[in-house]
């Protein structure tokens, strides 16, 4: 009984010792902590390449460290030797670990650069990624690590992060940059479907002659495109760090009047007029030593004038890729009957914030110097007993009353954001194209690698390629291949 | 030995069909099965066979026992991904790919320049001769029964609580006062006959097939009213055949087959047919003329007004014409038999009345003088929506009723028998107590095919090609029998043991022959010496194993085994293959750990009964919405759903149950570690030093 049991065991032993070497995965990094100014971020790597990250960055040639025990250590770029940070690096060898998995953190200090530094540096390691949202959770499902009532937590969590990613990848994709990824991934979708056409269908079917030639041209051109986009230093774009702030109402509620007020200089066009401001007008801002990038937008109504109508519209995907959103009332237009002021405010935000969520938005009640302070302190005690708005502040541009509180208000607001552990941080954004985009390249090589004697092989290295540039712009699924087929190419067997 | 036995069966041929009624007639007063299969196409026969090769016994009912095997449309079989099917259905010891064998006429690997991964084994068939290798097949079996007669109506009972279900199917009610007959497990396989009408003109019939006579309503109903299954409807066509002494082949371009016909079936080492036998095929092309024929025609064609679903790749000249107009359409004359008189023109499906079907087939110059001998017509069908089925084939709803075929929105024979062989090993499990299993989309085209149909659904006919499967490297029509064929015979147990030693022994060879060519090192300038010029870089200092020497592309086995005869030549009837792993191997590496992560998510089940809206889970109303409308059977295909994200991922892993007695996967997954290595042949090698291992200790 005693040698079956060890037998078993043994071969189970066997087993697994098989599964783990075959599910050797990537290894993954994030930031783990929260973004904008903090004293310490914590950057975490899991999987089998940690330990070479440990080594390269921390220039540990000989000995690793105690696990689970912190050590100080100068952190290089591996390839230019270049001095990043000075910080804490812990080592947690699996299965001991969050993930069950080699797990390496890195403690650094807080600002953007220093993060960035890090994360580009680790990108820069050969079989190192930066991890798709959950990623980290699901491994440590995996490996049992993770109790099933953690598992609701981890879900929220992850939904907050890509959330924060949704938004992040919106702003991103909302310029030009956006633009251009969209176009390669555009490009490359039909070039994958014409050379998928003409391995399933150019037997027995007309498939014009020269599609692949097509391709061959195409796909040179978006591998040069790329190359020279991932060459350059891309020092023109700007960092857009920071917590976006985005001011918004209808037209001639005080906009830019607050804009101005944050400011602290006259940024934008103040008139009577309504319909001033047409476009989206942003500054850089530091509030509360967090780093926001404050918006003003054009008035929210209907128009006929063609310029304004587009300025709604700007103003309208500002807010939506918005992490704040300062929702400005005139509260001189606030109804008689007090009653109805709740259920107004209600209808107005949901006009301005067609998804509401409230730990998104203020509520600024602007122009209180038009109407006497008693009824400004009846309004005051009726919007207390609502409980289904957003916090709100009643201020007047005008002459500064209710501004400070206004102001504590926002900060605290900004400082939760920048405190969130789940925001997604814009260095690894950025890192995460880059990730994608080289093995975009990479995958287009295998193209010419093997055009001429395994068209299967070179249809994968643009399959590849095109889950790559999907990972930015969003999955090209099979079906989507066969619509271009179909679109393109008369099918008719 | 298999020739012999062949040419045994040739000579019983005559006999046969009045042997199987004095069967039928015998077996008639048995009344209770483990299996029943309705429907004798490819997916019943393909199901009839399978369920009795997992040992139980079996009754396939057929309206007519001579129209088994019959190739209702095209006589060909296999090309691009369906010759992939062929293969997996072969190496799960199908009927298929030896029918192919027996019958084709006319053999080509298509794709042939394109890479072995998408290499599309097809041939022409003689129609007689399939049909009648499926019947002998059949008729001979052990363990099955084949009747003729029409079921009229399923028998069902309260469903057993244990299991997920509504309702539960106990047997059928024959028609016309057949009596009943009982059974546990049922598969439908009733093609386009589930309240099919047939097109021609603007007269509408009420059948499936030209000259077949239609299904009972009672089952449609049954479906429908009684199980409140969800169905929608599709069409297809077929085009008029041609007498062949009427048909100019001067005015076409010859095809020819391959000079060296390469069998579907990796038990067979030649086709039936010999190379010289072989008939060849011909391309003409449509006019103007053909243009003008169909825009006349549309007042006068009713099939082509309806809304109902075609399939965009397989469309009637008519969609054709309209949907690319002015344009030259191919037409290939395809040969019947091989002493059939008469032609097929495909893609020349149509649905307009006769006289102007011939007016149009005319205005085609090697077709001036053409007769025809059975017009084109079109049909239209009920199909039940696949994603009310298990990845088994097992409807959700009702306990021990299979579908497979046409009847889950699919096209084409291949995609057909391939259901069949699956919802037949299935049924002839369930009906044996054991746990239904399933295929991985990393491990089989047909795994791509079920979780193609029961996760996504259909909205027009569905067809295989070679891009719906991600792993199509790995997928290839070469390695079906490694892939599929051990599990085959070790798990699922509807492989011979002949056929199983046979890849077991393959495998090995592999196995060796590869370690064999990593065993040789030499370096750049001593290989150069060894083979004369080839295109290896000079500058390469380290050493090149045999194995790397072969992924280049001028370098074949055979060259490197007259180099090293004493090390390599034993191989050498694996040439091609060694070849192909080769040059393969780097790339299957690559998507090791994607296919890793998918088998893991599909070996996480998701109970069937769970209400998504109320899972106590912060998930979005959509998500619950899309989650209670295809309810995915595993994590994995909740996954590849549209529209789900990855944190509502992480909430469902609450639920998942982590040894599936949904899927067998996960059992196999505990049992054996991840199974790639079954097909790359130095680790086959491995695992069969590490069941030596076992045996010793």
């Amino acid at each position: 009984m005693f040698f079956v049991t060890g037998w078993r065991s043994a071969l189970l032993i066997n087993v697994t010792r098989l599964c783990k070497s075959a599910s050797s995965e990537d290894t993954i990094f994030a930031l783990s902590s929260g973004q904008g100014r903090c004293g310490v971020a914590v950057v975490r790597v899991s999987g089998p390449a940690s330990v070479d990250a440990l080594r390269s960055m921390a220039g540990l040639t000989r000995r690793l460290p105690a696990p689970r025990t912190a050590l100080l250590r100068r952190l290089l770029h591996p390839h230019s030797k270049e001095l990043l940070d000075r910080g804490l690096v812990l080592w947690f060898p699996g299965p001991h670990s969050f993930t069950g998995e080699d797990s390496v953190e890195f403690h650094i200090h807080g600002g953007p650069a220093v993060i960035n530094g890090i994360l580009q540096a680790l990108g820069s390691l050969p079989r190192l990624r930066p991890a798709e949202a959950g990623e980290f959770t699901r491994r440590a499902f995996h490996a049992g690590k993770l109790d099933l009532t953690e598992v609701e937590g981890m879900g929220d969590l992850i939904h907050a992060e890509t959330e924060a990613q949704r938004r992040q990848a919106l702003r991103q994709m909302a310029g030009d940059l956006g633009q251009l990824y969209n176009d390669w991934s555009l490009q490359l979708k039909q070039s994958l479907a014409h050379v998928e056409a003409f391995i399933d269908f150019s037997e027995g079917d007309l498939i014009e002659d020269g599609v692949l030639y097509e391709v061959d041209v195409a796909v040179s051109q978006l591998r040069v495109e790329v190359e020279k986009h991932l060459s350059d230093e891309r020092k023109g774009e700007r960092l857009r760090s920071g917590v976006q702030v985005v001011i918004a109402g209808s037209t001639n509620v005080g906009k830019s009047s607050l804009f101005n007020i944050l400011c602290q200089r006259p940024a934008a066009i103040v008139s009577p007029v309504a319909g001033t401001t047409r476009d989206v007008v942003e500054t850089p801002l530091d509030i509360g030593g967090f780093p926001v990038l404050l918006s003003d937008t054009a008035g929210l109504r209907d128009t006929c004038d063609c310029v304004e109508r587009e300025g709604v519209h700007r103003a309208r995907q500002t807010v939506e890729q918005a992490d704040l959103t300062l929702v400005v009332i005139d509260t001189a237009q606030l109804p008689q009957d007090l009653l109805m002021v709740p259920g107004l405010l209600s209808r107005y935000l949901k006009m301005v914030l067609p998804n509401r969520k409230d730990e998104q938005c203020l509520l600024v009640l602007n122009k209180r110097d038009l109407l006497p302070k008693s009824h400004i302190a009846v309004i005051q005690r009726v919007l207390q007993q609502n409980p289904g708005l957003p916090p709100l502040s009643i201020l007047s541009c005008h002459n500064k009353e209710g501004l400070e509180d206004f102001l504590t208000l926002l900060q605290d607001r900004i400082k939760t954001l920048c405190g969130d552990p789940l925001a997604s941080s814009p260095s690894l954004t950025q890192t995460r194209h880059r990730t994608h985009l080289q093995k975009c390249v990479d995958a287009l090589a295998q193209y010419y690698q093997y055009r001429d004697t395994d068209l299967a092989l070179a249809a994968e290295g643009l399959r590849s390629g095109l889950t790559s540039l999907g990972r930015i712009t969003g999955k090209v699924g099979a079906e989507e291949i066969l619509d271009v087929i179909f679109r393109d190419f008369c099918i008719g067997k | 030995m298999f020739d012999m036995s062949l040419a045994r069966r040739l000579l019983v041929r005559q006999h046969f069909l009045s042997d199987c009624f004095v069967r039928a007639a015998s077996n008639a007063a048995r009344l209770k099965y483990d299996v029943v299969v309705v429907g004798g196409g490819h997916a019943g026969t393909e199901a009839a066979a399978a369920a009795a090769r997992t040992g139980a016994e079996t009754l396939l009912i057929t309206q007519k026992i001579q129209t088994i095997g019959a190739l209702s449309c095209n006589p060909s079989l296999g090309g691009v991904g369906k010759g992939q099917l062929v293969r997996e259905v072969d190496a799960l010891d199908g009927l298929m790919g030896r029918a192919g064998d027996r019958a084709g006429i006319h053999f080509s690997i298509l794709n042939r320049s394109k890479g072995p991964a998408v290499w599309g084994p097809r041939a022409q068939i003689d129609r007689g001769c399939y049909r009648e290798f499926i019947q002998s097949e059949l008729l001979n079996m052990p363990r099955l029964t084949v009747i003729e007669g029409s079921v009229e109506d399923l028998l069902l009972s309260a469903a057993d609580p244990e299991q997920p279900g509504k309702h539960k199917v106990t047997g059928v009610r024959m028609a016309n006062g057949g009596g009943e007959i009982l059974s546990g497990s049922i598969i439908l396989t009733t093609g386009t006959f589930l309240s099919g009408s047939l097109f021609m003109g603007q007269t509408t019939s009420p059948g499936g097939r030209m000259g077949d006579p239609p299904s009972c309503a009672g089952l449609s109903h049954c479906l429908r009213e009684v199980l409140g299954l969800k169905v929608g409807r599709l069409r297809t066509g077929t085009p008029p055949r041609l007498v062949k002494d009427t048909v100019d082949f001067s005015l076409t371009e010859l095809h020819l087959p391959d000079s060296k016909p390469v069998p579907f079936s990796f038990v067979n080492k030649h086709t039936q047919c010999k190379p010289e036998e072989q008939l060849p095929c011909h391309l003409t092309y449509t006019t103007p003329g053909v243009d003008k024929v169909v825009r006349e025609s549309l007042n006068v064609n009713s099939h082509i007004h309806q809304d109902t679903r075609g399939p965009r790749y397989c469309p009637s000249i008519e969609s054709r014409v309209l949907r690319f107009p002015g344009r030259q359409h191919q037409v290939w004359l395809e040969p019947e038999g091989l002493t059939s008189d008469l032609v097929y023109p495909q893609g020349l499906s149509m649905t307009m009345p006769p006289e102007l079907q011939l007016r149009l087939l005319r205005e085609i110059p090697a077709l001036r003088r053409v007769e025809i001998r059975m017009a084109g017509y079109g049909v239209q069908y009920d199909f039940v929506c696949p994603t009310q089925l298990f990845p088994w084939l097992q409807m959700k709803n009702v306990q021990g009723l299979f579908l497979a075929g046409q009847i889950n929105g699919t096209t084409g024979y291949e995609e057909a028998a391939a259901q069949g062989l699956w919802a037949g090993v299935n049924a002839g499990r369930i009906a044996l107590s054991l746990p239904p299993m399933s295929l991985s989309r990393t491990e089989s085209y047909i795994g791509v095919l079920i979780d193609d149909l029961v996760g996504r659904g259909v909205t027009e006919p569905y067809r295989m090609f070679t891009s719906r499967a991600e792993f199509r490297t790995a997928l290839r029509p070469d390695n079906a029998d490694l892939r599929l064929t051990p599990r085959g015979f070790e798990e699922v147990g509807c492989v011979s043991w002949q056929r199983y030693q046979e890849a077991v022994r393959v495998s090995r060879g592999l196995g060796e022959a590869l370690s064999a060519l990593q065993s040789i090192t030499l370096s750049s300038f001593q290989w150069r010496e060894k083979l004369g010029h080839f295109s290896i870089s000079e500058t390469k200092s380290t050493l090149i194993s045999g194995k790397e020497v072969l992924q280049y592309k001028d370098v074949s086995f055979d060259l490197l085994a007259s180099a090293f005869p004493d090390i390599l030549s034993p191989y050498l009837e694996f040439s091609e293959r060694l070849k192909i792993e080769a040059v393969y191997q780097p790339h299957c590496e690559k998507q090791r750990q994607e296919m890793e992560r998918m088998r893991k998510e599909e070996s996480l089940a998701l109970p069937q009964d769970i209400d998504y809206f109320s899972l106590p889970v912060s998930l979005s109303d959509e998500v619950r919405e899309i989650l209670d409308r295809a309810r995915p059977s595993t994590l994995g295909a909740a996954t590849r759903l549209p529209g789900i994200t990855p944190a509502a991922i992480i909430h469902l892993l609450r639920f998942v149950t982590k040894v599936g007695v949904t899927t067998g996967e996960a059992a196999y997954m505990q049992v054996r570690g991840p199974k790639p290595d079954c097909w790359r042949g130095a680790s086959v090698h491995e695992r069969d030093r590490e069941k030596a291992t076992v045996v010793q200790s």
